[in-house]
C-alpha cells in the first residue's frame, strides 16, 4: 500500500478586494486517508494562509465545503486523497468553486443567493391539511413515506444544480424541485395547487433535459433525476 | 485594500438570535408564533442555518409518549437525574420532560419526516441509560428520523422561521456584547461577506451559539464549534458553569473524531489494542464492550497512554482497533450499514475484511452560560441580566448535569427554545433600547490589533497545539500535574498568538483574520475549562481525575467561572436545584444523591 502521495491542487483563486482571478498550483505531500478539506487546512498551514475554503462539520451531513474537482461538484470532506487518484487516474486535481453563485472569494460562493432557488418554492408546510387526529401527529404510512423519504436526505450542497446542463438562470434547480416533490408528496400540506403552479413554471421541470447529471453526482446518493420524472409525468399527489 | 473600521450599518429589531441552530430556530419560530410579525434577526456564522451542528445529530429525541402504558415521565426524570451524577437542575429536568411529547407533535406537525411504524404512528427505539421503572429495562423512548433526526429537527425549524419571516444574516460572527445600563441592548457583527462590522439593536438578545468541541483535538463537533459564544459572554464579565462537565464518546473515527455509533459495540464489535489483546476484558470483565460510554472511553485511553496504541501515519493520533471481521454480512449490511459506510468513506476501509481505527473524541459541553428555567442569563451572583437570553449547547440550565444521556440533547433544543421563546415575547412591550455611544469600539480594537500584530509564529500550528493539549492533558483523564502544566502552556501559547503575521489585511473572507480570533476563543475557553477541571478534586460524570477517583458530596454544586483578563480565573457556587427531591412528590426518594452504577 503506498503510504504517501506527491499531487498537486490546482486552485481557482479570486480576491475580492482587487477584483483579480487566477490559478495557484500548490504542491503537496499527503498521506493516503486524507480528506481533502484536511488538504485546504495543510495548505493554510504550511503554504499558504490565505486561501479561503468553506467547511462545517466535515462528515458530509451538512454540504458546505461543496466544490469542483476536476469538473465534477463533489464534498471535499468526502474524498481522500487515494481515491481521488484512483477516481481520476492523475496526481492533479483542479479545485473550483460551485458555480450557482457568485464568488465572494476562491472557493467560497454566496449561498444565500444559491439558497434564494430553494427558498422560492417554500420548503416547508404552506397551508397544514387539517389533522383528523388533533393534538397528535398525523397518521403517515411507512409504505407512503417511502415513496419520497430519500428526497428527505437531501443537504441543499448544490452539486446537483453545478452539474444540471439546464440554464441556471431559468431553472430553479434539481434540489429546490426535489423539496417541492416532498411536500406535494407530504399528506399534511394542503396548498398543492400552489405548488404546482410552480412546478410546472417557466422556472420549473420542464426546463429540465434529463441528462440525470444530478442523480450522477449527488453526493447523498439520491436519484434526484426520478423525482424530476415523477413530477414531469404528474404523478406527484398523495395516494393514500 | 485597507480594513474599514466603523459601524457600517446599525439593525434595529426586537429580537437578536446570535447562533441559528436547532435552540435559536425553535425560539425564534416560538416567538413569531406567539407574537406575529416580530422583528428578529438571526446570525449564523456558517453559511446558512442548515449547515448547523444541530444536522448532524443522528440517533434520537427522548420523550414519553402519553398514550405509551408502559412509560412515564418520573422514569424519564430519574433517568436524567442518575445520567447527570446527580448534577442536574430538577426543575429543569421536570419541565423539559413534561413538555418533551407536545413538542415531538409540534415538529410532526410542522413537517418534520419522523420514522414511523406500521400504524403509521411516531416509530420509537432504546437508547442507553433510558429505563422504565427506575432502571428495570430499557424504554421506547427515542423518537427519530432515521439516522439523521438533527437533520429533520433543523429542516423543521428553518422552515417555520423562514416561513413566518426572520431576517438571515449569515456567515457572519458576532464581536462583541452591547449593554447600557445593566441590560443587553444588542451586539456588533462581523458580515463575512460583505467584510463590514454592523450594529444590531434588539429588545432582548438570545445566545445560542452551540458547544466547543473544537478545542479538543479530536471531537464529533463542527469545525466551527469554536467556543465563540462562551468567550464573548466571559469577556462581558459573565460567568460560565461546569466548564469541566465535557462528554467524550468512546468510538470516534480516525483521524477527525467522527462519531461511530455505539451500536458497533452492541452488536458484537471487539476493542484491541496494538497486540491485537482484547482489552475489555481486563476493565469490565462481566461487561467488557457493553460498559458505560465513559467506562469504555477511559479502558481505551488507558490503554493508549499505556503505550498499546497504534499511531495513524496520516492524522499522526493514536488509536485503538475495533474488530468487526468476525460479524456476519447480515450485520454488516442491515444492522450496521451507515457505520460500516463511514469506515469506508473516511478511512477507507472495509470492516468486513480490515480492522477499524477508533478512539475516544470529544463529543459534548454538559455546561455553558448559567441560565434560569426560563433561559434567562445570570451573573455570578445569580442576579438575571436584562435583555439576555441563552439557550441550546452553550446554555446550562442545567438538563444535564455532568453527564448527558443521549437523544437528552436534541430534546433539551427544541423544548428549551420554546419556554426561551415565551419569556422573550413577554418582554417585547419595552421600548427599544440605545446602543452605547462606543459600540464597535471593542470590536475595532480587537481586529485592527489582529490585523497589525507581526511575528513568525503560524496560527495554525498553535491551534493545533492547544486542541492537541487539550486533549492529551484535559480530556478523558486529568490530574492535577498534568492539568497544571496544560495551563501553564495555554498561556504560553496565547502569547505566541499575538506573535503572528496576518497575511490578508482585509475584513472580507478572510479565513485567516477569523481563525486568528477563534484562536483567542479557544484559547479562552481551554484555559476556563482546565481552571474549573483542576479545581473539582474528584470525579462525576464527564470529568475524570485520576487523582480523584472518587465522587465527592463536597462538590455537589456548580462550578461558576468568570475571567477579566486571560488566565485570571475566578470562581463561584451555584446550588444544585433538587425540588423534586424536596417535593414529597411521588417517588421522590429516587432524586435523592444516588449511586451512579448500571
Amino acid at each position: 500500500m503506498q503510504e504517501t502521495y506527491e499531487i498537486i491542487l490546482k486552485i481557482q483563486r479570486y480576491d475580492p478586494d482587487n477584483a483579480r482571478s487566477w490559478v495557484q498550483s500548490y504542491p503537496l505531500e499527503a498521506g493516503r486517508i486524507l480528506r481533502f478539506t484536511d488538504l485546504f487546512r495543510k495548505i493554510n498551514k504550511e503554504l499558504d494562509a490565505t486561501l479561503a475554503w468553506n467547511s462545517s462539520c466535515e462528515h458530509g451531513q451538512c454540504g458546505s465545503c461543496s466544490v469542483k474537482i476536476n469538473g465534477k461538484p463533489m464534498l471535499a470532506c468526502e474524498l481522500l486523497v487515494e481515491n481521488a487518484v484512483a477516481h481520476f487516474k492523475t496526481n492533479e486535481f483542479l479545485i473550483e468553486p460551485l458555480t450557482i453563485a457568485p464568488v465572494v472569494r476562491d472557493l467560497i460562493v454566496d449561498f444565500d443567493q444559491a439558497y434564494e432557488r430553494v427558498n422560492k418554492i417554500k420548503p416547508y408546510i404552506i397551508e397544514p391539511v387539517e389533522n383528523p387526529n388533533s393534538g397528535n401527529e398525523y397518521k403517515i404510512s411507512p409504505r407512503h413515506l417511502e415513496r419520497y423519504v430519500d428526497a428527505t436526505r437531501c443537504i441543499n450542497c448544490f452539486c446537483c444544480a453545478t452539474a444540471c446542463i439546464s440554464s441556471h438562470h431559468n431553472f430553479l434547480g434539481p434540489n429546490a424541485m426535489m423539496a417541492s416533490m416532498v411536500r406535494l408528496m407530504d399528506l399534511r400540506e394542503k396548498a398543492k395547487d400552489e405548488r404546482k403552479k410552480l412546478l410546472y413554471s417557466e422556472e420549473g421541470v420542464y426546463r429540465c433535459h434529463s441528462s440525470m447529471a444530478c442523480s450522477f453526482v449527488c453526493p447523498k446518493e439520491i436519484d434526484v433525476a426520478h423525482f424530476i420524472a415523477l413530477a414531469k409525468s404528474g404523478e406527484v399527489e398523495s395516494d393514500a | 485594500m485597507t480594513a474599514k473600521f466603523n459601524i457600517s450599518a446599525t439593525l434595529d429589531c426586537d429580537v437578536l438570535v446570535i447562533g441559528a441552530g436547532g435552540a435559536g430556530l425553535r425560539c425564534a419560530a416560538e416567538i413569531l408564533e406567539k407574537k406575529p410579525g416580530t422583528r428578529i434577526v438571526a446570525v449564523t456564522k456558517v453559511a446558512h442555518c442548515q449547515k448547523s451542528h444541530t444536522s448532524t445529530a443522528q440517533g434520537g429525541l427522548a420523550a414519553v409518549d402519553p398514550k405509551d402504558p408502559a412509560d412515564k415521565p418520573i422514569y424519564h426524570m430519574f433517568d436524567t437525574w442518575k445520567g447527570s451524577d446527580c448534577m442536574a437542575d430538577q426543575n429543569v429536568v421536570k419541565k423539559i420532560v413534561d413538555s418533551a411529547w407536545e413538542q415531538i407533535v409540534w415538529l410532526e406537525n410542522k413537517g418534520m419526516h419522523f420514522s414511523r411504524n406500521q400504524e403509521g404512528g411516531l416509530s420509537k427505539r432504546t437508547f442507553g441509560g433510558h429505563t422504565v421503572r427506575f432502571g428495570q429495562s430499557s424504554a421506547y423512548r427515542a423518537v427519530f428520523e432515521a439516522d439523521r433526526t438533527g437533520k429533520g429537527i433543523m429542516d423543521s425549524v428553518w422552515g417555520e422561521t423562514l416561513r413566518n419571516g426572520v431576517s438571515f444574516v449569515n456567515q457572519s460572527i458576532a464581536t462583541e456584547l452591547l449593554f447600557k445600563d445593566g441590560r443587553c441592548v444588542g451586539a456588533v457583527l462581523l458580515s463575512e461577506r460583505k467584510g463590514e462590522f454592523v450594529a444590531v439593536c434588539a429588545k432582548a438578545t438570545i445566545f445560542a451559539t452551540g458547544g466547543d468541541g473544537q478545542i479538543f483535538r479530536v471531537t464529533t463537533n463542527c469545525r466551527q464549534n469554536t467556543g465563540d459564544g462562551l468567550s464573548l459572554v466571559l469577556d462581558a464579565g459573565l460567568p460560565v458553569m461546569d466548564m469541566e462537565a465535557v462528554q467524550f464518546h468512546p468510538t470516534g473515527i480516525v483521524g477527525p473524531g467522527i462519531l461511530a455509533s455505539e451500536t458497533l459495540r452492541s452488536v458484537g464489535g471487539i476493542l484491541r489494542n496494538r497486540d491485537l489483546e482484547p482489552f475489555m476484558e481486563k476493565y469490565a470483565p462481566k461487561m467488557k464492550e457493553l460498559a458505560p460510554r465513559d467506562l469504555v472511553a477511559r479502558a481505551i485511553e488507558t490503554e493508549i497512554q499505556e503505550g498499546r496504541g497504534i499511531m495513524n501515519p496520516d492524522h499522526h493520533i493514536e488509536h485503538v482497533w475495533i474488530d468487526l471481521r468476525h460479524l456476519s454480512d447480515y450485520v454488516h449490511e442491515v444492522e450496521i450499514p451507515e457505520v460500516t459506510s463511514f469506515f469506508k468513506k473516511f478511512v477507507n476501509i472495509d470492516p468486513k475484511n480490515e480492522l477499524c481505527p477508533v478512539r475516544p473524541s470529544n463529543h459534548y459541553q454538559m455546561g455553558g452560560i448559567p441560565t434560569t428555567e426560563f433561559g434567562e442569563v445570570q451573573n455570578a451572583s445569580g442576579e438575571i441580566i436584562r435583555g439576555l437570553y441563552a439557550v441550546g449547547e452553550c446554555a446550562a440550565a442545567s438538563f444535564h448535569g455532568f453527564n448527558r444521556l443521549g437523544t437528552n440533547s436534541i430534546l433539551e433544543l427544541i423544548t428549551m427554545g420554546r419556554f426561551v421563546g415565551q419569556r422573550v415575547v413577554e418582554s417585547l412591550t419595552d421600548q427599544l433600547p440605545e446602543l452605547p455611544a462606543d459600540a464597535g469600539k471593542k470590536s475595532f480594537a480587537l481586529f485592527s490589533a489582529y490585523l497589525d500584530q507581526t511575528g513568525k509564529e503560524n496560527l495554525e500550528k498553535i491551534r493545533e497545539e492547544s486542541r492537541a493539549l487539550m486533549t492529551e492533558k484535559v480530556g478523558v483523564f486529568r490530574t492535577e500535574v498534568g492539568i497544571s502544566e496544560a495551563i501553564e502552556t495555554l498561556k504560553a501559547l496565547k502569547e505566541r498568538a499575538a506573535n503572528t503575521t496576518l497575511s490578508c489585511k482585509s475584513l472580507k473572507m478572510s479565513p485567516e483574520l477569523i481563525l486568528r480570533w477563534e484562536l483567542d476563543n479557544l484559547l479562552s475557553i481551554s484555559i476556563v475549562t482546565a481552571v474549573c477541571a483542576l479545581n473539582r478534586r474528584e470525579s462525576r460524570g464527564g470529568h475524570a481525575r485520576k487523582d480523584f477517583p472518587e465522587r465527592k458530596d463536597d462538590f455537589n454544586y456548580h462550578t461558576l467561572a468568570t475571567m477579566t483578563e486571560f488566565a485570571k480565573v475566578d470562581l463561584a457556587n451555584r446550588a444544585v436545584d433538587m425540588s423534586i427531591f424536596e417535593s414529597e412528590c411521588e417517588h421522590y426518594e429516587r432524586f435523592g444523591i444516588i449511586e451512579r452504577k448500571y
